[in-house]
């Protein structure tokens, strides 16, 4: 939870954390093989971090570390071709997020980060068929729900699980 | 289980179970064309039927990405690509006009159709 | 409560849903080459069963035989043989071929005799039955042109007549008449989708092709080894073209499809004629009469006759195409055919 005193600097400090958190997460992810050689599918553990700042730092820090990151991520790992689908699904995710965190308490994250792993999917697959202009890539679409469901279920749990655990121990 | 979850699971089971049944119940069409499209323009159109032995050919993207492709009877795959993702080359070999082979780096898709010179029978 | 309710549908729906794909699948192909009226004709059935599959493909070979016995003017045997040696006395027929031979008399009728049943003899004098293939004098041509003459037919009370001298040959209207049957047949058995390609020359599509849509049916290229077009087919499609049976005399090339006229291989200008419709035995027949007639007359019968519910697809000699206006969204040029001009007839 956030502190009373909640200077700038502290501010900073933490969304710069998060974002490093964040970055290692996805570099660390980028350097696996693809699970299924499908455009789009992946774990997206970093996103445990997007989960987390949403819910306990509010919308505002959450898109700077978000964008931070998908920016930095597109950089480092060399991959400037895909950092416009990064965006979109990253756009579609975090205003899907906006809506769902005035519903879902942090004890359902198991719940609201499918939902949002989903969107995420669907603004990633928008842009591609805007930038590749054809409706073929809509084909991934099952592929793509179906593999939001289970990797945004799994980052959901461990980001409640995270949540939960910092609390515990008294910690923000 | 309040209101919102219980909703919000069955909206997502929904989703899971209609994508899983679309997978599984949808027939694919062997395809017999395959359309390569680089950024939006059709560059290539092989008809897949018609080879007689296999074609290689590259597609150098904008920005200086690449996907080497072999196109053979009745088939077609990425055999190697420059870009980082290499989802592409997983793919391996597609047949069938379910899932076209897509690399987003590079903006190239290949899709297969159905339609074109394939026929059920000849008259004459 | 509503909600364990939708859980639990939707639960059994997902649990269901990939069961359920085995049975809703595509219906199971079934294919057998049966040997009938001199060619190999394929027959391709779908259902969900393959015991139905192979059922309907006894009773569908079943039915080619005992037509091919019936109507075979080269069997000894047949109805029609017999027809043909009574030497003018009536000669009762069977119910089946009867009716076949009202309606294709019918048929010859319409054409004004571009159709005629009873060229055979001329088909025979130049050899196309037996394959020594020979050239006619004139003199012989003009006395068998004058014997050819379907009018001659006649139906009475104690059977069929026809002049001696005279011989008849379903053969041009054999095969859209088994179509026409094995239709009836395979609608009884319960197939709503099948292929049966009575030769090349003959086809009947039921229903839509595995993938969905039409069937998808290349027309071939009279003057060459590929199909030039493809068109979209359900229901019957007859082709007849002079590439089929040929010989070839003092770079002459001569063929199997007779000008009733002259007794001679029509030379209307054609290639080949490929008739799409309802009725197998119209397009069968059909062809061969607009092959006949030619393009220009072929297109004006058709014009004035919209009651047949045909369309046509004419190649001419050197290659051009024209197609009746019924086909313009079916109708497609194949690969390596893309330049050629395609006329839609008025």
């Amino acid at each position: 939870m956030p502190s009373r005193d909640d200077s700038p600097a502290r501010r900073l400090t933490r969304c710069a954390l998060l974002t490093a958190i964040a970055l290692t997460i996805f570099m660390a992810e980028a350097q696996l093989p693809p699970p299924v050689p499908i455009p789009g599918v992946k774990l997206g553990l970093a996103n445990i971090v997007t989960v987390y700042a949403m819910y306990l730092l509010g919308p505002g820090d959450t898109l700077m570390i978000l964008f931070a990151r998908v920016f930095l991520g597109a950089v480092f790992s060399g991959q400037m071709s895909t950092l416009l689908y990064s965006l979109g699904g990253g756009a579609a995710c975090y205003l899907s997020m906006l809506v769902l965190r005035r519903i879902f308490t942090k004890r359902q994250l198991w719940l609201c980060s499918p939902m949002a792993a989903v969107c995420h999917n669907l603004g990633q697959l928008a842009v591609a068929a805007g930038v590749m202009r054809t409706w073929a890539v809509l084909a991934y679409l099952p592929y793509l729900v179906l593999a939001a469901v289970c990797a945004g279920t799994f980052t959901g749990l461990c980001a409640q699980f995270l949540i939960a655990q910092l609390e515990k121990s008294g910690k923000k | 289980m309040t209101r919102p979850v219980k909703w919000g699971l069955a909206l997502l089971l929904l989703l899971a179970a209609a994508s899983a049944a679309f997978l599984l119940l949808r027939p694919g069409t062997p395809g017999t064309v395959a359309v390569v499209t680089l950024d939006g323009e059709v560059v290539r159109e092989i008809d897949l039927s018609a080879l007689k032995e296999p074609v290689t050919f590259t597609v150098e993207g904008p920005e200086g990405l690449h996907n080497v492709i072999t196109a053979e009877p009745g088939r077609i795959r990425v055999d190697s690509a420059n870009c980082p993702d290499q989802i592409c080359v997983h793919q391996g070999w597609i047949s069938d006009d379910l899932v076209p082979i897509v690399c987003l780096p590079n903006r190239m898709i290949i899709e297969l159709r159905g339609e074109g010179a394939q026929v059920d029978a000849i008259t004459g | 409560m509503g909600f364990r309710r939708v859980a639990a549908a939707l639960l059994s729906a997902a649990l269901l849903l990939p069961a359920l794909s085995g049975c809703r699948g595509q219906a199971e192909p079934a294919q057998r080459t049966v040997l009938a009226m001199d060619t190999a004709m394929e027959l391709t059935v779908y259902s969900a069963s393959a015991r139905q599959n192979q059922a309907a493909l006894d009773a569908a070979a079943e039915k080619l035989a005992a037509l091919d016995a019936a109507l075979a003017v080269t069997d000894g045997d047949s109805e029609i043989a017999a027809l043909n040696r009574a030497g003018g006395a009536p000669t009762p027929l069977s119910g089946d071929t009867s009716a076949l031979l009202e309606r294709a008399l019918d048929l010859c009728g319409t054409t004004g005799g571009a159709l005629d049943l009873t060229a055979y003899p001329a088909v025979r004098a130049w050899g196309f039955t037996t394959g020594e293939y020979r050239v006619p004098e004139q003199a012989e041509l003009d006395a068998l042109a004058e014997r050819i003459d379907y009018a001659a037919v006649a139906e009475t009370p104690e059977g069929w007549t026809l002049p001696a001298g005279m011989e008849l040959d379903l053969g041009a209207v054999a095969k859209g008449w088994a179509a026409d049957e094995l239709e009836e047949l395979l609608g009884g058995a319960g197939i709503g989708q099948a292929l049966i390609n009575l030769g090349q020359s003959t086809i009947l599509a039921l229903g839509e092709r595995p993938g969905g849509g039409p069937w998808r049916i290349g027309v071939q290229d009279p003057a060459g080894e590929g199909y030039l077009a493809v068109v979209g087919l359900s229901g019957h499609m007859s082709t007849s073209g002079g590439y089929q049976r040929f010989f070839e005399r003092d770079g002459q090339t001569y063929w199997h499809i007779i000008d009733p006229d002259t007794a001679a291989p029509a030379r209307s200008g054609l290639g080949s004629v490929t008739v799409l419709g309802e009725s197998g035995l119209v397009c069968d027949g059909l062809s061969t009469a607009l092959f006949v007639m030619g393009l220009e007359r072929g297109a004006r019968f058709l014009r004035d006759h919209p009651e047949l519910g045909v369309e046509a697809v004419f190649i001419t000699e050197d290659g051009a195409i024209s197609i009746t206006p019924g086909l313009e969204g079916s109708f497609a040029l194949a690969q390596g055919y893309e330049d050629r001009e395609v006329t839609v007839l008025p």
